[in-house]
């Protein structure tokens, strides 16, 4: 059975800029269901990351409305939305983001915490994960000692540990070279095929190609 | 998670050495300065809590009316203390006492020390711990005498017991030892190494007995429960009646406010010590707070850096009160360590601290108050300077700091730079106020007192000296050492020994006036220097002067128009005047005192001056002293102290307040300057690549150190502008408590604003000069 994820119906948001109201996103609709695998493509500027983060949860939009798990997010308050996306989603993003300051270990052990996981289930979490992406061997290092890949395979592993239903990417592969990059979109489509659904911003053709769906975005608008 | 913050902090702290050094340091200093001035104030206030009945106990000073003005006196009738236990049943015991001087001979062996005659009830009322015999019977024989421990052992050696000795007093009294005192610690507003029955005294000595003569310290002790406004009101009420005199009447003053709360104007208490304490507290205050401000400052100037983990930690599902709370564990690990830190400093510094305060502070760590202060100071500070980074940090948004949109600094730059100004504005007023108290000391100090203080020399009268006077004089001039030697019975640096109720010529209510009496031997004034405006001195011969007397000029103008020689006063006997004297300094040294008469009368000496020709080859001029009074006193061992010194010990509490307050400034400009390093240093650092692109289109090394050190000289201005109006104001309060003060020059201003733009300056610029001479090249491909 087919179940809907999330629902964007026309959607706008805008910034005003010396007396101009300039669109991010102008009357976007979207519907996602469980499973899918979307490419947001367009040039840069286009609004793939406002969607992306709109989508997240991590920035508000200025009209429209916004369905996830049937809750309507636009009528949520801040705190709530946090626990919605605590829970359902996972953040992957382009430059990894991962905390310079902690090992490989603490970085994926950091959102369980957020989760008030108990520490024998987040030691099996995280030996679970290391053991998946075959980074046992790195849990001790700190960010700054890995490659970009093996980082960016880190930022993946972060984000899949809090058992997401949706994983958000923004540019993943765009810090990498195109043998790490093809490594980790063999790893999103695996995911995929786990039953993950992967919403992706992309400037490649290729990796977009992994998708089942594509989006194009121009100016904020889906062409 | 307590557990992952701590080790963010810690590897935060690891990280960026330089910024944890500064925020640990500056912190750490303020934590032992406040700790410093805390052990200070708590010295101060536990004054005199040894005596554990301190909430009964009370002094009785007396308030009298001269001249329509209200003064007020410790010294009270020997009778008052008798009296007032009979009369008033609260009053459950009163003790009257005097100070006097003793020499104890013990075999070769021979101390003087200061004691006290008293009554029994002193034991009580001052709960003495008898180590040997006891309070009861201590005083059952007239020819008693208790000693202090330290007395005893002095005397006798450690560990012998005394009890029941014989003791010779001033080669001429026996007493014997009836009961051994502990000794009293330092921190109590009278001491006394020995305690002696008050009628051994007074008997038989008419003058004592008498209402009229005011010489005793009088402490009472209420019945608990007492009600100390009916007491207070009987104790009042007394005096004018026994007396019929309205003019006089005794009160009672606690003894919780002895050290602190002194001060009498008009007959009202108006405190005194306590404004230190009440002062070095609110500076204590000050400097944590500045210290605090660094910590504050330095960590939002950081926040960029911490701008990705706190998006990162907000994306992976951390709210703000998790995020807030990671930043006051930050802030209280950095407290810890900086409270760690000022526990090694004050270990280090407390001995220093000690020598400059004359006091013997100790650091009690298993004190449960000293532990509690300074855990609740390292608490507040790490509190207080945690939570404008924590709220500040928290509230960013994580899409705008994870695309690298630089966080909106309008607000958290306006708050740093009001932060800076405010440190600059309290280490200004640190400098101005140093400079004004040094400089008010100073102006004091040099007061023309109308005596010569320099190579003058006080030696306590005993034995026989004044039987003596004519033959030490003479050989001590003979000496060639030694100008000259006199008698008085008074110190001249020190009140007392007054009177009213005289009568003279061309003068109005002349009873009213306060009068000061000297009797001092014929050259006491030369000797001490003291200038003869009109009329003569007196004559060598005391028994011409028997009717005479010189008085001072301020005595003088109260004898109306005209010369005052020839004129007479009548004090019991008529006297007439034979000269007029400049008028010179004793008691309050910032005030104005008595008017003075004196006479040419030795038998009431209690101190003979000395004048030296020079102090070089001082060892020679005691030698020649010692010799001179070993064979005219041979009995008493040879004590002396030069005036000059005992009147700099006047000024103990200023120089406290001086040099205090330098060690303030200094450290308030330390702790400023701390700050400012790592703030420029960070501005520097963010401005890299404009540096960078600035040089590439060729400016030079001295424009860029003077764009970059332009805002914090600013800021500095600013400061300035506040702290100049606001010391005034403060300062000249300060000042109008003195009589005799110094006028505040616009110049000290100025010479405080150009030592802050100095430190500043040199602060920011070394900063600034390394970020101006760093190539281009390499701060521009760090981009």
């Amino acid at each position: 059975m087919i179940t809907m994820l999330l629902q964007l119906n026309n959607i706008f948001k805008w910034v005003n800029s010396g007396g101009q109201r300039i669109f991010l996103l102008k009357d976007l609709s979207l519907k996602v269901e469980e499973g899918e695998f979307i490419s947001v493509m367009g040039p840069s500027g286009s609004g793939k990351s406002t969607l992306l983060n709109v989508i997240g949860m991590l920035d508000n939009f200025d009209e429209g409305e916004y369905d996830f798990l049937h809750e309507s997010v636009h009528t949520l308050k801040e705190k709530h939305l946090a626990t919605l996306y605590k829970q359902y989603i996972g953040f992957v993003f382009q430059a990894y983001h991962l905390i310079d300051e902690l090992t490989v270990y603490e970085n994926l052990e950091m959102p369980l915490l957020y989760k008030k996981i108990s520490g024998s289930e987040r030691k099996a979490l995280v030996a679970d994960m290391l053991d998946r992406f075959n980074i046992v061997g790195k849990q001790k290092l700190f960010p700054t000692q890995l490659s970009g890949g093996q980082q960016q395979l880190v930022g993946v592993a972060r984000a899949l540990i809090t058992s997401p239903k949706l994983i958000l990417a923004d540019e993943p592969t765009g810090n990498l070279n195109s043998k790490q990059g093809e490594e980790i979109m063999e790893i999103f489509k695996q995911l995929n095929d786990e039953g993950v659904t992967i919403i992706q911003a992309t400037h490649s053709e290729k990796n977009a190609a992994y998708g089942s769906r594509i989006i194009n975005l121009l100016d904020g608008r889906m062409v | 998670m307590l557990k992952n913050y701590l080790k963010i902090a810690w590897r935060n702290l690891w990280k960026s050495k330089g910024y944890s050094f500064l925020n640990i340091f500056g912190l750490a200093i303020g934590i032992t300065c406040a700790s410093l001035i805390l052990l200070w104030v708590e010295d101060e206030v536990n004054f005199d809590s040894v005596f554990s009945k301190q909430d009964l106990i009370y002094y009785v000073p007396t308030n009298q009316t001269y001249e329509g003005e209200w003064r007020t006196f410790y010294s009270t009738p020997m009778l008052l203390a008798k009296d007032l236990k009979e009369e008033i049943p609260q009053i459950v015991r009163a003790v009257a006492t005097s100070s006097e001087n003793f020499l104890f001979t013990e075999g070769e062996n021979g101390i003087n020390r200061q004691g006290r005659y008293a009554n029994a009830d002193f034991f009580e009322i001052f709960s003495l711990q008898f180590l040997e015999g006891n309070s009861k019977t201590a005083f059952n024989r007239p020819d008693a005498i208790v000693l202090t421990k330290k007395t005893a052992t002095d005397l006798f050696g450690k560990d012998t017991p005394v009890l029941n000795k014989a003791l010779r007093v001033n080669n001429a009294d026996n007493y014997v030892i009836t009961g051994v005192v502990q000794d009293l610690p330092e921190n109590v507003s009278f001491d006394f190494e020995w305690l002696a029955p008050f009628e051994r005294y007074s008997a038989g000595v008419e003058w004592m007995q008498e209402y009229g003569s005011n010489f005793t310290d009088t402490f009472v002790e209420l019945a608990p429960g007492a009600y100390f406004k009916e007491v207070d009101d009987k104790v009042r009420k007394m005096l004018p009646r026994i007396t019929e005199n309205p003019g006089t009447f005794a009160f009672l003053h606690t003894i919780k406010d002895w050290h602190l709360r002194s001060n009498f104007e008009g007959g009202k208490k108006v405190g005194g010590q306590i404004i230190y304490v009440r002062l070095f507290s609110l500076i204590a205050i000050v400097i944590l707070l500045i210290a605090c401000i660094n910590f504050m400052n330095l960590s939002t100037a950081r926040s960029e850096k911490r701008a990705k983990e706190v998006g990162v930690r907000k994306v992976l599902g951390s709210d703000k009160k998790s995020l807030i709370s990671q930043f006051m564990a930050e802030a209280l690990i950095t407290a810890t360590l900086a409270a760690i830190v000022s526990i090694l400093l004050l270990i280090l510094l407390l001995p220093q601290f000690n020598i400059l305060i004359e006091k013997q502070l100790e650091l009690q760590f298993f004190d449960a108050t000293h532990l509690l202060t300074l855990v609740g100071i390292t608490l507040t500070c790490g509190l207080l300077a945690g939570w404008y980074p924590a709220f500040y940090l928290s509230s960013f948004k994580p899409v705008e700091v994870l695309k690298g949109v630089r966080a909106k600094h309008g607000t958290a730059t306006f708050i740093r730079k009001g932060l800076v100004v405010t440190q600059f504005t309290v280490s200004i007023v640190f400098i101005i106020s140093t400079i004004i108290v040094y400089q008010q000391v100073q102006h004091v100090k040099s007061r023309d007192l109308g005596y010569e203080k320099e190579n003058l020399i006080k030696i306590p009268v005993n034995g026989d000296m004044i039987k003596n006077f004519i033959p030490i004089k003479q050989d001590m001039i003979a000496s060639g050492l030694i100008e000259n030697v006199a008698l008085n019975n008074s110190e001249v640096l020190s009140g007392g020994n007054n009177g009213s109720g005289l009568q003279w010529q061309g003068g109005t209510n002349t009873e009213d006036v306060l009068i000061s009496f000297r009797f001092v031997s014929s050259n006491f004034l030369e000797t001490a220097g003291i200038e003869i405006l009109e009329g003569r001195g007196f004559s060598n011969n005391a028994a011409k002067d028997s009717t005479n007397t010189i008085i001072t000029e301020s005595f003088a103008k109260l004898m109306g128009q005209g010369s005052a020689v020839g004129k007479t006063i009548t004090r019991g006997n008529v006297y007439t005047i034979i000269g007029v004297v400049k008028d010179f300094l004793y008691g309050d040294m910032y005030g104005t005192s008595d008017p003075v008469m004196f006479f040419n009368h030795n038998d009431y000496a209690r101190y003979m001056y000395v004048k030296m020709k020079s102090k070089n080859g001082f060892d020679k001029t005691l030698a020649a002293m010692e010799n001179v009074m070993k064979t005219h006193n041979p009995v008493f061992p040879f004590e002396y102290e030069f005036v000059d010194d005992a009147f700099n010990a006047r000024f103990k509490s200023e120089k406290l307040i001086g040099s205090l307050s330098r060690i303030f400034a200094l450290l308030a400009i330390i702790i400023s300057c701390l700050g400012l390093f790592g703030l420029s240093s960070y501005t520097a650092e963010q401005r890299r690549k404009e540096i960078g692109v600035r040089k590439v289109l060729g400016s030079s090394v001295s424009n860029i150190v003077r764009l970059l050190s332009k805002d914090f000289m600013s800021l500095v201005l600013v400061a300035i502008v506040l702290a100049v109006p606001f010391s005034w104001w403060a300062m000249q309060r300060w000042l109008e408590g003195f009589a005799y003060h110094i006028e505040i020059n616009w110049l000290i201003f100025a010479v405080a604003s150009l030592i802050a733009v100095c430190i500043a300056l040199l602060t920011v610029s070394f900063q600034a000069i390394k970020a101006a001479i760093a190539s281009p090249v390499k701060s521009l491909r760090t981009e």
